[in-house]
C-alpha cells in the first residue's frame, strides 16, 4: 500500500520543494523586472536613518554632503555651502530639483525639520552637529553652531544626518527620503524590500526592485551567494575568497577600509612615558606577518592612522620589524641588556596588554607581540576584556592595548585627532597630552581653509608618528563577492553607499 | 482557587526577584550604554559629554534608585524604550516573539516526528540492528554542533539542489531548514529518553496486569506503556521549550531568521539594557507558565499523581 503511493509522494514533495527555489528574478512572468538581492553583515533593527545606516546604504535616504571614492567631500542634496564667520554660521543652498519619494518638494524648511528631528532622537548627532539654531528661506538654510566648527560639512557626511520627510509617520519602518529607491516593506532584522523611485532627481535607477537582507554569519553569506539567494554579498568568509575568485560566475572586489588596527600605549605608565620604549615596541610589531597571516592577506600594512590616499596623510617613515633595533631602543631607554634579555634594575620587564574578542584578529595580534617580546625576556600578560573602552577609561592598571577604529569616517582628520589626542577625548585613555600636538589640533579646529587644514593635519600626524603615541598596524580590507550578472557595482571605501542608481543586472 | 492564588503570588514574587537580580547583574557587568548611544567610534566625543549624558539618563544614581525607577515604570506595564531603536521594549519583543515561537513549535514538531517513532521502535526491538542504528543516530545528533549541521543543510538543500531558501523568513519553506536543524539536534536526546522510559514502563506490574486482563498489545502499548513513559518526556519537553526559546539564537543568526534571540544578542552587544531586561522577564514569565501547565498535565498523564493530590 505504502509502496504504491511512495513514488508519487516523493515526486510531489520534490515539486513542492523545487517550487520554493529562490530563482524568482523573472517573477510575475515579466522579464523586464530587474532586481537584485544584497546580503550584508550589518544587522538592522530599525530603518530610521537617524539611528541606523541602512536607509542610506540602500539608497532610500541621502545626506546633504557625501564623501566620494577619491576621499573628497562633495555636494549631494546641498548644492553648495559657505561660511561667513570662520565656521560659526553656515549657509547651505539646497538643490532645487529634488522631491521626496512622496512627491513633496525638498526645500530648506524640510531639511531644517529633518535636522531638528535628527538632534532630537540621536544624542550622538546632537553632539556632533552642535547646532544652536537654524533658519530656512526657500532653498537657503542657515545653520548657526554653538561654537565654530570649520569641519561642519564633513559632519554632514554621516549617514545619521540623512534627510527625510519629518512629517511622515512610521519613520522606523518606512522613512521617506530623496534617494533612487523607496521602501516597499521592512522586516526588522530580516529584510528590506525596495522599489525604484521613478522621479529621482539624478535620473531613474536601472534596477526596478532590490532586496537588502542581513546575515551575521560569514559562511552563511557565502553559501547564499553560491545558492543564488543573494547577488551581492558583503564580507563573505575570508577563507572562501580564494574559491570564490576561481568561480567564473562570481566576481570579487577588495578595497582597504578607513579602519585601522593599532597598539595603544598608556603614557601614564612610567616605562611607556619613554619614547624609546614605545619605539622599541613598534619595532616588535611584524606588520607584514599580521597582514598576511592574522588577516589572511585581507589587510594593508599601516604606517600611520590614515590611508595614504587621504590629502592629510604625510609621508611616513616605513616601519620595520627588527628585534635588534627594539633592543637598541630599550638600551637607549636606560634598560640593561644581559644575554639578549632586557632588564630594568636587574629585573625582567613585564607589561599588561588589554584586548577584546569582538574583533578576533586583535587577540591574535596581541599574542604575536607577546611572542616577539618574549625573545627579549619581556613578559606580556594578555587580558581579554569585555568592554575595552570602559576598562581603559576606569582603570589605570594596563600598559598596552590592541584596539581598532575607523580613523577618518567622513574624509576629515579632525574626528580621530580630537578624540584620540586631546585631553578628555573619548578615545584617549592613555592620557596623551602633548603641548605641540594639542596646539596643532586646536589650530586645526579653528581653521577653515581646506588646504591649510590638510597641512595642519599632516603636521599633527607627523608629530604622532615621531612620538609613537600609537603604533598603527594594519588597515583591514573591505571585501565583497557578487554574481557575474551584476553590473556597475563597486565596493565603497566608506561603506556608506551600497545601492546606487547605476547598479544594474544583465538579465 | 486557593491553589491558584498561591501560584499567582509565587509568580509575582518570582518575577520581582528575577527582575531585581537581572537588573543588578546588568548594571554591575562591564559595558556602558552611553558610549553606544553617543556612538564614540564614529563621533568625536569628550569624556565630559559622556559623563554629562550618564548623569542625564540617571546612570550615575545608586543601583536601588535606578531599580526603583524601573519598577515604578514596570508596574504601569512600561518596560521603557530601546536605546537602539527608540521604540517601546514591549513592542519590540512582541514583534519578534511570534517568529521565535513559530520556529520553536516547528522544531518541537520536527523533533517529535523523528524521536517518537525511532525511540519507540528502538525500545520495541531492543538490542537488534534497528536499536543500534537509532542509538547511533542519538549519538550523532547529540555530538554534532547545530550551526555545523545548519551549514551542511544549506550546502545540500540550497546550494546543491536549490530546493530550499538558505535564509530569511516568509514562507513555510523558509522554516524547514532551521526547524530541521534544531529538531534533529533535540531529537537525539528524546530518542534515548523515550527508549529507556518505554523499556522501564514495559517492565512494570501494571503492564503485566493489563496483559493478564487480556488487553490487546496495541491498547497496552498506547494507553498504558506509552502514556506512562510520557511523564519524563513531557518534563524534558518543558525544559526544552524554555531553552529553545532562549537558545535558538545561533540558528536564527545562521538562517538570518528574525527572532527574539537575534534581537537580544544585538541588544547585549550594544548594552541596550531595557531590551535585555524586558527579554529576561518575558522569558521568565513564559517558562514559569509552561512549567505550571506541565505540572497540571502530570495529573492527567499519571493517575498516581492525581490520587496522591486527592489524598493530601
Amino acid at each position: 500500500m505504502l509502496k504504491k503511493y511512495s513514488l508519487p509522494l516523493i515526486l510531489l514533495l520534490s515539486l513542492g520543494l523545487s517550487a520554493c527555489s529562490s530563482n524568482a528574478k523573472e517573477d510575475d512572468g515579466n522579464p523586464k523586472v530587474k532586481e537584485l538581492t544584497f546580503l550584508s553583515n550589518f544587522p538592522s533593527e530599525t530603518l530610521d536613518p537617524h539611528l541606523n545606516y541602512t536607509a542610506v546604504r540602500a539608497g532610500v535616504n541621502e545626506t546633504l554632503v557625501k564623501i566620494n571614492e577619491e576621499m573628497e567631500i562633495e555636494p549631494w542634496l546641498a548644492e553648495s555651502w559657505t561660511t561667513t564667520d570662520k565656521g560659526h554660521t553656515w549657509n547651505f543652498k539646497i538643490r532645487n530639483n529634488v522631491t521626496f519619494q512622496n512627491g513633496e518638494k525638498l526645500d530648506a524648511e524640510a531639511v531644517k525639520k529633518s535636522l531638528e528631528r535628527n538632534i532630537e532622537v540621536s544624542e550622538a548627532m546632537k553632539t556632533a552637529l552642535n547646532i544652536k539654531e537654524m533658519k530656512a528661506d526657500g532653498q537657503q538654510l542657515k545653520i548657526v553652531t554653538n561654537e565654530p566648527l570649520p569641519h561642519f560639512p564633513s559632519e554632514l557626511v554621516h549617514p545619521n544626518t540623512a534627510i527625510l520627510d519629518a512629517d511622515e509617520k512610521d519613520i522606523e519602518e518606512k522613512p521617506v527620503g530623496t534617494g533612487p529607491f523607496k521602501t516597499a516593506s521592512f522586516s526588522p532584522g530580516n529584510k528590506l524590500e525596495l522599489e525604484r523611485y521613478d522621479a529621482y532627481w539624478a535620473g531613474k535607477a536601472k534596477l526596478s526592485k532590490a532586496t537588502f537582507t542581513f546575515n551575521e554569519d560569514a559562511n552563511a553569506r557565502t553559501l547564499a551567494l553560491q545558492s543564488g539567494d543573494a547577488d551581492i554579498v558583503y564580507r563573505p568568509s575570508i577563507e572562501s575568497m580564494e574559491s570564490l575568485k576561481n568561480d567564473s560566475s562570481i566576481k570579487t572586489d577588495i578595497a582597504p577600509s578607513f579602519r585601522t588596527h593599532l597598539l595603544m600605549y598608556n603614557t601614564k605608565d612610567e616605562n611607556l612615558k619613554n619614547l624609546h620604549v614605545r619605539k622599541a615596541f613598534d619595532y616588535l610589531i611584524d606588520r607584514e606577518e599580521v597582514a598576511s597571516s592574522v588577516m589572511a592577506g585581507q589587510a594593508e600594512r599601516a604606517e600611520g592612522p590614515f590611508l595614504s590616499a587621504f590629502p592629510f596623510t604625510p609621508s611616513y617613515d616605513k616601519k620595520e620589524f627588527s628585534i635588534e633595533k627594539a633592543m637598541k631602543h630599550f638600551e637607549h631607554a636606560g634598560f640593561q641588556l644581559k644575554n639578549g634579555k632586557v632588564l630594568k634594575n636587574g629585573k625582567p620587564l613585564s607589561f599588561k596588554l588589554l584586548t577584546y574578542s569582538y574583533r578576533p584578529e586583535l587577540p591574535l595580534m596581541a599574542q604575536m607581540l607577546q611572542s616577539e617580546a618574549k625573545q627579549l625576556g619581556i613578559t606580556i600578560e594578555i587580558q581579554q576584556v569585555e568592554n575595552i573602552d570602559e576598562y581603559m577609561a576606569k582603570k589605570e592598571d594596563w600598559d598596552l592595548a590592541t584596539y581598532s577604529l575607523i580613523t577618518s569616517p567622513r574624509g576629515d582628520a579632525s574626528f580621530f585627532l580630537n578624540t584620540a589626542y586631546m585631553e578628555g577625548g573619548a578615545i584617549n585613555p592613555g592620557s596623551i597630552n602633548n603641548q605641540e600636538l594639542t596646539s596643532k589640533i586646536t589650530e586645526l579646529n579653528r581653521t577653515l581653509n581646506e588646504e591649510q587644514r590638510n597641512k595642519l593635519a599632516k603636521e599633527a600626524v607627523s608629530l604622532i608618528d615621531k612620538n609613537r603615541f600609537h603604533s598603527f598596524i594594519v588597515h583591514p580590507n573591505n571585501f565583497a563577492a557578487y554574481s557575474d550578472d551584476v553590473l556597475n557595482w563597486k565596493l565603497s571605501k566608506s561603506e556608506y553607499y551600497i545601492l546606487t542608481k547605476d547598479v544594474d543586472v544583465k538579465k | 482557587m486557593k491553589r491558584f492564588s498561591s501560584r499567582l503570588m509565587e509568580l509575582v514574587l518570582f518575577i520581582l526577584l528575577l527582575s531585581f537580580i537581572s537588573f543588578a547583574f546588568m548594571k554591575l557587568a562591564p559595558g556602558d550604554p552611553v558610549r553606544y548611544i553617543l556612538n564614540i567610534d564614529d563621533v568625536a566625543v569628550s569624556e565630559e559629554r559622556i559623563n554629562e549624558l550618564r548623569e542625564e539618563l540617571g546612570f550615575n544614581d545608586p543601583l536601588v534608585i535606578q531599580y526603583g525607577k524601573w519598577l515604578l515604570q514596570f508596574i504601569k506595564l512600561d518596560l521603557g524604550n530601546s536605546h537602539m531603536t527608540k521604540q517601546p521594549v514591549i513592542e519590540e519583543l512582541i514583534e519578534k516573539l511570534p517568529a521565535t515561537i513559530l520556529l520553536t513549535v516547528t522544531s518541537l514538531f520536527v523533533m517529535t516526528i523523528i524521536a517518537v517513532p525511532i525511540g519507540t521502535i528502538s525500545a520495541l526491538y531492543k538490542n537488534t540492528w534497528i536499536d543500534h542504528v537509532s542509538r547511533m543516530f542519538a549519538l550523532f545528533g547529540a555530538s554534532v554542533p547545530s550551526f555545523w549541521l545548519g551549514l551542511l543543510f544549506i550546502q545540500l538543500f540550497s546550494v546543491k539542489f536549490g530546493w530550499l531558501p538558505s535564509m530569511g523568513m516568509g514562507t513555510i519553506q523558509h522554516l524547514i531548514l532551521p526547524a530541521l536543524t534544531l529538531g534533529i539536534a533535540m531529537a537525539a536526546v528524546y530518542v534515548r529518553l523515550l527508549r529507556s522510559s518505554l523499556l522501564e514502563s514495559l517492565g512494570q506490574d501494571f503492564i503485566r496486569a493489563a496483559k493478564a486482563r487480556g488487553l490487546s498489545n496495541g491498547r497496552i502499548f498506547f494507553f498504558h506503556a506509552f502514556r506512562h513513559c510520557l511523564v519524563p518526556v513531557i518534563t524534558l519537553f518543558g525544559v526544552s521549550l524554555g531553552s529553545l526559546l532562549g537558545g535558538t539564537v545561533i540558528i536564527e543568526v545562521l538562517f538570518s531568521y528574525p527572532g527574539i534571540g537575534k534581537l537580544v544578542v544585538e541588544a547585549i552587544v550594544r548594552r541596550d539594557f531595557p531590551i535585555i531586561q524586558g527579554y529576561i522577564l518575558f522569558m521568565g514569565l513564559f517558562v514559569t507558565v509552561i512549567n505550571s501547565l506541565i505540572d497540571v498535565s502530570y495529573r492527567y498523564l499519571n493517575p498516581e499523581v492525581r490520587l496522591k493530590e486527592g489524598r493530601s
